[in-house]
């Protein structure tokens, strides 16, 4: 059987050029295993064989990451590897992220095997545990032989295309994709285990997580809205037309401010939406249909509403990450806060 | 109790109740669902788990969900809740094409009505428990 | 409540002129069961096959399993409010031909499923491929309405049970286990320093093949209450349900509720397991508030500071369990909840169709979508005619070679939400 060819991804500490003060090396290749690759040459045996190491400063890669990659991808490619192992970066927040990207553009862009690990906490590991395979580690270096008895057993089995198990069985950090597997002890006697734990305050692990409850309790009432100041906010994408900003149609990077000073209504060829999620022709013909200038006009010449905010803020919801809407808002919520806004209005679609 | 339902079974049994309503549509499980959703929007609260039984919704072509007659001033947010979950849920499933007989046909009517019966009799202690005591 | 089950094992099952037990081998006179069951008017014909551990045999579309129990000691018989008079059971001694079950199988509605493989890939997925079983294929008289099929199908079984069970009453059981709750109070002054537990265990009840029977009452009519956990040793819940067959409790699973059997285990050394609590699943969303508003209140009166609760089914359920897992909480007591998942074929979907923050400690009995192949097998008990069109199988799944596709959720017990199986997800 033919040796896997293991290219292995460090930062400049373990490669042992130095901390934080060398965290700005840009990539370097080495023939053979470097650092922690011995123990991972060690634990694969006869199996693979570790062809190089590529070494790459935390800070470079974070911070020049579009010119790093490139370089890494063809200092792996170059080698011939069949397998990527980046790390582990246990709870090195910045190597976890560098390992998380070289592991996923390794499998996307090369269409190789990758592998990492990292502790569970570590930023990269909610960033990457979708994309990549990622070994649960502790959060020190001195969990290196436990990551790497669970590291070389799944690499294997990822290049040779065996059935993965469970992560719990694999030791990898979940994925969001639920995999079968049968237990040592049957269903009843785990949960009595469980609950005899809950009971001693004891730590616990749910074999179910429930999906991330990101709800928002609602604030109190507007005391008085006839004199409120009113912003409209949406994720439907309406922009002026030829969207200045070029916001994207899906996954959105951004998100526009628009003056809405003296526009009594959204007319067609003046704006439009940018969101390719649904059919665009009607929020075309009159975008007021998804961001409703018009009826907030009409309410304030009736002194239904105290005023319409000068601005508004809009970007694409589809399929745009929660942690970028977050960070949209947490922008303009100060703009809407320092200029005494009382209620927002946040369309969708 | 508002029942809107795809199922011819049902229709033909509560046409004798008029104590009932069927808003009876020959639509796909999952235009039911949608059809529930907007009366929901109107105001009607949901009286009946919108995924009762256990016939997977790409196993049957059946559905009954039972409503209250008037619609309420106010949206009710559970129902909401209930009927987009319920709508998520049935999503999930993908869709199957298999050949039904008259027979499963036939029986995927049956069960559905059962299950619908099961809520008809709890609804009958309710609102009658509630007009006694009015 | 003290309740001694003496434990007879079987290792095979035999035809024979007599029905005995006669050194571990269950010896069945098909003749006298077929009369038994044939009392019925409403059963037109009734055919006993036999099927072992490790046989080339398929038993499809399984209606229910049920375990040869008899009572030789204490008040009552083995399945009160229905074929035995209405009486509390769960004290004294019961025998159990351990190893041995009853299986019915008949089609009651066209999309049946419920498959046991006694060998072969789906037979680890199912308990009762391991069990020497005592299959009735039964058929309806003309005419018969589906409800009056169910009740004669599920009749038949139990009467099955209750004979062969009354083979083990002479016998001398080879080991016997004691089971004991006492009364809150006194179980409260001998276990005062453990904290009190108990078991909530929801029953499907919403219709036709979806009901679950009290002591004979319907359990979609009943207000959630507490029972002496060994009462449903001697058959006081049984099984009226077999939609998507993964995830509901034969009467067999009842008799031996793995969660009461494993709280025991426990019981006097790591918490005082102090009762059991049974409440349904209606259709009905009112019934679902006042069930699991009464659940919550009578776990409190009990003084439990922790709960396993168990569902049975998905979808409507799910409603439920979460409802009772939130308004658990809310009375500050720590609750494990038990249930199985349909992720999708491929694992990615959300499992659940409803969800709550309180439910931070759930124990999974596996993803019932996950598909499997099951081999061709040389005799097949019942009829694999609907095979494909059951719950988890589909069109064209049956390939040349016999071998056939389908979700687990088609093979009876193969995602028990009670924790029979050892299967699970992550």
């Amino acid at each position: 059987m033919q040796k896997i060819r293991i290219v292995h991804y460090i930062n400049q500490f373990f490669a042992q050029i130095g901390g934080e003060e060398m965290a700005h090396v840009p990539p370097q290749w080495r023939e053979g295993p470097v650092g922690p690759g011995l123990a991972l040459a060690a634990a694969f045996g006869q199996t693979a064989e570790i062809v190089g190491t590529v070494i790459c400063g935390d800070s470079y890669f974070n911070e020049h990451t579009s010119e790093a990659l490139p370089e890494i991808l063809d200092m792996i490619k170059a080698a011939g590897a069949d397998l990527l192992i980046a790390g582990p970066a246990f709870n090195a927040g910045r190597y976890g992220v560098a390992c998380g990207t070289v592991a996923k553009a390794a499998q996307d862009e090369l269409g190789i095997k990758a592998i990492t690990g990292m502790y569970v906490e570590n930023p990269g590991a909610d960033m990457f545990a979708q994309d990549v395979y990622i070994i649960s580690t502790r959060n020190s270096a001195a969990g290196m032989r436990d990551a790497v008895k669970k590291l070389a057993p799944l690499a294997q089995k990822l290049v040779s295309g065996e059935p993965i198990g469970a992560s719990s069985e694999e030791g990898y950090l979940p994925r969001g994709i639920r995999v079968n597997l049968f237990e040592k002890d049957r269903g009843a006697k785990r949960a009595v285990e469980m609950l005899v734990r809950k009971l001693r305050g004891q730590d616990f692990t749910t074999e179910y997580p429930m999906p991330d409850f990101d709800r928002v309790a609602p604030q109190p009432a507007v005391k008085n809205i006839s004199r409120a100041k009113v912003a409209l906010v949406t994720s439907g994408g309406i922009v002026p037309f030829g969207n200045p900003d070029r916001i994207e149609s899906s996954n959105a990077s951004r998100y526009g401010r628009y003056d809405l000073e003296n526009i009594m209504d959204l007319t067609e060829g003046k704006w439009a939406t940018a969101h390719g999620g649904y059919d665009p022709s009607y929020a075309n013909r009159d975008a007021d249909r998804v961001l409703p200038v018009d009826v907030m006009r009409e309410m304030e010449i009736e002194g239904k509403i105290g005023s319409l905010f000068r601005y508004t803020y809009s970007t694409v919801g589809n399929g745009t990450a929660v942690k970028s809407s977050k960070a949209f808002a947490d922008e303009f919520v100060k703009e809407l806060i320092k200029e005494n806004v009382q209620a927002v209005i946040l369309t969708s679609t | 109790m508002l029942v809107v339902s795809n199922n011819p079974l049902v229709q033909s049994h509560l046409i004798r109740e008029p104590q009932h309503t069927v808003a009876y549509a020959p639509v796909s499980f999952r235009d039911l669902l949608i059809l529930v959703r907007d009366k929901v929007h109107q105001g009607h609260v949901l009286l009946t788990h919108p995924l009762s039984g256990s016939v997977k919704p790409n196993e049957t072509l059946y559905k009954s969900i039972g409503m209250t007659q008037q619609p309420q001033a106010g949206l009710c947010v559970d129902s909401l809740l209930l009927i987009e979950e319920a709508i998520l849920a049935h999503d999930r499933f993908p869709p199957r094409t298999r050949e039904v007989t008259p027979q499963m046909d036939a029986d995927f009517q049956l069960v559905d009505w059962t299950l619908l019966q099961s809520a008809l009799l709890s609804d009958f202690a309710r609102t009658r428990g509630a007009s006694a005591g009015a | 409540m003290r309740l001694e089950l003496g434990f007879i094992p079987i290792h095979d099952v035999q035809f024979a002129d007599t029905s005995r037990v006669e050194d571990g081998v269950l010896y069945v006179n098909a003749e006298d069961i077929k009369a038994l069951v044939l009392k019925d008017e409403h059963i037109s014909s009734v055919e006993v096959e036999l099927a072992r551990p490790g046989e080339s045999v398929r038993i499809t579309p399984v209606k229910d399993v049920v375990e040869p129990r008899v009572k030789v000691d204490g008040p009552g018989g083995m399945f009160p409010g229905t074929v035995s008079r209405v009486k509390t059971v769960g004290q004294g001694r019961t025998h159990v031909l351990k190893g041995a079950a009853v299986v019915t199988t008949g089609k009651i509605v066209g999309f049946q499923e419920g498959i046991i493989d006694m060998s072969g890939a789906g037979a680890q997925y199912t308990p009762f491929s391991k069990t020497q079983n005592v299959v009735l294929i039964l058929r309806p008289q003309d005419g018969l309405s589906a409800h009056e099929h169910e009740v004669a199908v599920r009749l038949a079984g139990l009467k099955a049970a209750m004979y062969l069970g009354e083979l083990a009453r002479e016998l001398v059981p080879e080991t016997i286990e004691t089971y004991e709750t006492l009364p809150l109070l006194e179980g409260l002054k001998q276990h005062g320093d453990l904290p009190r537990v108990g078991y909530v265990q929801m029953l499907q009840s919403q219709g036709l093949l979806h009901d679950t029977y009290v002591y004979g009452v319907d359990a979609k009519k009943i207000l959630p209450t507490i029972l002496y956990p060994t009462e449903v040793m001697d058959g006081a819940i049984i099984s009226g349900n077999c939609v998507s067959a993964c995830d509901k409790n034969p009467t067999y699973v009842h008799q031996n509720n793995p969660i009461v059997h494993e709280l025991y285990a426990r019981h006097g050394k790591d918490f005082n397991f102090c009762a059991m609590i049974i409440t349904n699943e209606n259709v009905y969303l009112a019934d679902k508030v006042r069930s699991s508003d009464w659940t919550a209140k009578l776990c409190e009166f009990l003084g439990l500071e922790g709960v396993i609760v168990s569902e049975e089914g998905f979808g409507n359920p799910d409603t439920d369990l979460m409802m009772n897992s939130r308004k658990i909480s809310e009375k500050g007591i720590k609750a494990v909840l038990l249930t199985d998942e349909y992720a999708g074929r491929d694992g990615s979907s959300q499992s659940l169709a409803d969800a709550h923050v309180s439910a931070d400690a759930v124990v999974s009995a596996g993803n019932a979508n996950q598909v499997i192949t099951l081999p061709g097998m040389d005799r097949v008990i019942g009829s694999e005619a609907y095979v494909g069109i059951i719950a988890g199988g589909w069109d064209k799944n049956k390939m040349e070679d016999g071998t056939i596709m389908v979700e687990i959720q088609a093979i009876t017990g193969a995602t028990s939400e009670v924790g029979f199986g050892y299967l699970s997800a992550r």
